[in-house]
């Protein structure tokens, strides 16, 4: 494998050394693109008090591509699907070099604190937040407590 | 006896080299320049660099049958100070130097001996400043360079001092060279010209009728050329450093927005202060390495994320997304290596055609742009001579388009199964576009070959100009039935 550019290494440093409060990330032992990532559901969320997992991967043409991110986790979320992939659009379209693995997580953070069923990229999920908003809350809430709070 | 023939062709063969290698040291001490004279005849002479302008004036004289007095030497938009050096001019091997015969019996101007070429009075603080950036005075009350030591103040400053460079790609190295600045009439073309005023950004020097001067060529033509409707205008080029001149029509393009970098500005993909950089036409100090910029185009190109803009051309702006920040002059994109970069023609071409309502033939490694009436369903490429319907992009066929799934949107389906015999087949033609159908399918609304990456079925076209979001199953426009029933496949 290539040397790892001295983009990553100082990302990953900063991360360590000063970490979003809420979000932690780790490299894996084997692979530095590969992070593990655990983001605690917002205050005021019906993610609240749920420990979410999510993996993230810088590709080979990262910063130029965007990271690849994905909920191991299961979550009750419009913009999120039954596979974890997430529907963001800094991580489509939006992306820039300028952005950071940093951005990436608070932005994946305050998608939960305020999910959007209007975007483009909706399910039954979505239909339901839109419809009636607070069975999809207590949704989401009964996924938080069954999925993300136990270990 | 063998023996001593051989040690003796040896000691000829040293000193032969020897000779060769101080000949050669004798050649780099000596400067051959030409010298055009307003009677239109080119002199050809060889001078040490340590040669003063009242040295190369008598040299001329000489020659002419001139008085040295009567002699103005230009280069580069200024008469050259006798006091001037030759090596302190930005002279490279064959520059041609222009020599005037002055009319009248002028007593030499004391300030011209302060003289010197535009390449040495142009200093960083004039092109430093980008040409958007009018915020150039609030630099100093932005909260970032406040914070900034006052050693790394010292050190900008120092840096300031230096000589600007300017980069261009040059045509006959083929590659990105430093380039040097030079000036010539705008209306006869003659370098025997003096400006007015030196240019003081890129403005001045990319836009045509920026700067007034002299040409010492032809005065009263040029003067009255538009009957004095106009002042004679000066008009700037750009020359490779690097390779020895081929004459005045050797040129190379200009790329403005590579630049010394000079704020000493991080690379937004790398994080690396690099000491060239590509800085994108924003007034946000966007910039990055070279090496990062060769990667951002790349990416782009293969995602075919480029733009058709309706002026410059093929072309990319801010990764950031700041408005307006297209990057104007395309030859920036000469920076790609030689196959990514026929890579950005074919693309641009493409694009081009798809912009025209025309249509790409669908036969693998032919996509010739077929320009065809919106009415006619028969389309034939010129190039590869293949015979299509414009609907399905399959063979040319009489009725209905073959549509294997079921579909509203007649013939939007790619069927493998057609009627190949058009094709004049051989199988491994045929074979490689079964693989090619199978990874991508045409987008919908432009054609666009979309491969499909994750899993997916919700597509957005990847090119530019298009994004239509359409279902990989349906072939048609995602719709909330798409993720109802086949979202994830
Ligand atoms: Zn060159
Ligand atoms: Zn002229
Ligand atoms: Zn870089
Ligand atoms: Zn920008
Ligand atoms: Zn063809
Ligand atoms: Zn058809
Ligand atoms: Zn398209
Ligand atoms: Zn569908």
């Amino acid at each position: 494998m290539a040397a790892l550019p001295r983009r990553i290494i100082k990302e990953t440093q900063r991360l360590m050394q000063e970490p979003v409060p809420g979000i932690s990330a780790v490299p894996d032992d084997s692979n530095a693109r590969y992070f593990h990532v655990i983001v605690t559901g917002p205050e005021d969320s019906p993610f609240e008090g749920g420990l979410f997992k999510l993996e993230l991967f810088l590709p080979e043409d990262y910063p130029m591509s965007a990271p690849k991110v994905r909920f191991i986790t299961k979550i009750y979320h419009p913009n999120i699907d039954r596979l974890g992939r997430i529907c963001l659009d800094i991580l489509k379209d939006k992306w820039s070099p300028a952005l950071q693995i940093r951005t990436v997580l608070l932005s994946i953070q305050a998608l939960l604190s305020a999910p959007n069923p209007d975007d483009p990229l909706a399910n039954d999920v979505a239909e339901l937040w839109k419809v009636n908003e607070s069975e999809a809350i207590r949704n989401a809430k009964e996924w938080t407590r069954r999925y993300a709070m136990d270990n | 006896m063998l023996r001593y023939i051989l040690s003796f062709l040896r000691i000829i063969a040293t000193k032969m080299l020897q000779l060769l290698s101080s000949r050669k040291h004798l050649i780099e001490n000596v400067l051959r320049i030409y010298i055009k004279t307003t009677s239109g005849s080119t002199l050809s002479i060889e001078i040490d660099p340590k040669y003063d302008i009242k040295q190369i004036k008598n040299l001329v004289a000489s020659k002419i049958g001139a008085q040295p007095e009567e002699l103005k030497i230009i280069f580069a938009g200024k008469e050259l100070g006798d006091n001037i050096i030759i090596e302190e001019c930005d002279l490279g091997q064959q520059s041609i130097l222009h020599a005037v015969k002055i009319k009248r019996n002028v007593p030499t101007d004391q300030s011209s001996s302060k003289m010197k070429p535009l390449c040495e009075i142009l200093d960083d603080e004039m092109f430093s400043s980008n040409i958007t950036n009018s915020r150039s005075n609030s630099f100093s009350t932005d909260n970032e360079v406040i914070n900034i030591s006052n050693s790394v103040m010292l050190e900008n400053s120092t840096i300031r001092s230096k000589k600007i460079h300017f980069y261009v790609y040059c045509p006959t190295c083929k590659d990105l060279k430093q380039g040097k600045l030079r000036v010539r009439c705008h209306f006869c073309k003659s370098g025997a010209f003096t400006v007015h005023a030196d240019p003081q950004n890129w403005i001045h020097v990319l836009e045509p009728k920026q700067i007034t001067g002299t040409c010492e060529n032809n005065p009263e033509l040029c003067k009255d050329i538009l009957q004095n409707k106009e002042p004679t205008f000066a008009e700037f080029y750009f020359k490779c450093s690097e390779h020895i001149s081929l004459g005045e029509t050797d040129q190379a393009v200009p790329l403005d927005l590579i630049r010394p970098n000079l704020k000493q500005i991080q690379c937004m993909a790398c994080l690396d202060t690099s000491d060239t950089i590509f800085a994108f036409p924003c007034p946000d100090d966007h910039v990055m390495c070279l090496d990062c910029f060769k990667q951002y185009c790349l990416t782009k190109l293969t995602e075919r994320q480029f733009w058709q803009h309706p002026e410059y051309g093929y072309t990319l702006a801010c990764p950031t997304g700041c408005p307006d920040s297209f990057i104007k002059e395309i030859h920036h994109f000469r920076l790609l290596d030689d196959e990514n970069y026929n890579r950005y023609h074919h693309f641009a071409a493409e694009e081009f055609v798809l912009q025209s309502n025309g249509l790409l033939c669908p036969q693998p490694g032919c996509g010739m742009g077929i320009l065809a009436e919106p009415e006619c369903t028969r389309i034939s490429c010129q190039n590869c001579k293949y015979v299509f319907c414009r609907h399905c992009r399959q063979g040319f066929h009489i009725g209905e388009c073959d549509v294997v799934e079921n579909n509203d949107t007649a013939g939007q389906n790619f069927s493998c199964e057609s009627d190949m015999n058009y094709n004049n087949g051989n199988s491994g033609e045929l074979a490689s576009r079964t693989t090619i159908k199978i990874m991508t399918k045409p987008c919908p609304s432009c054609k666009t070959p979309t491969e499909r990456d994750g899993g997916c079925m919700h597509m957005i076209c990847t090119r530019a100009g298009c994004k239509f979001h359409w279902c990989w199953v349906c072939q048609t426009e995602w719709t909330t039935e798409c993720m109802g029933d086949h979202w994830f496949g």
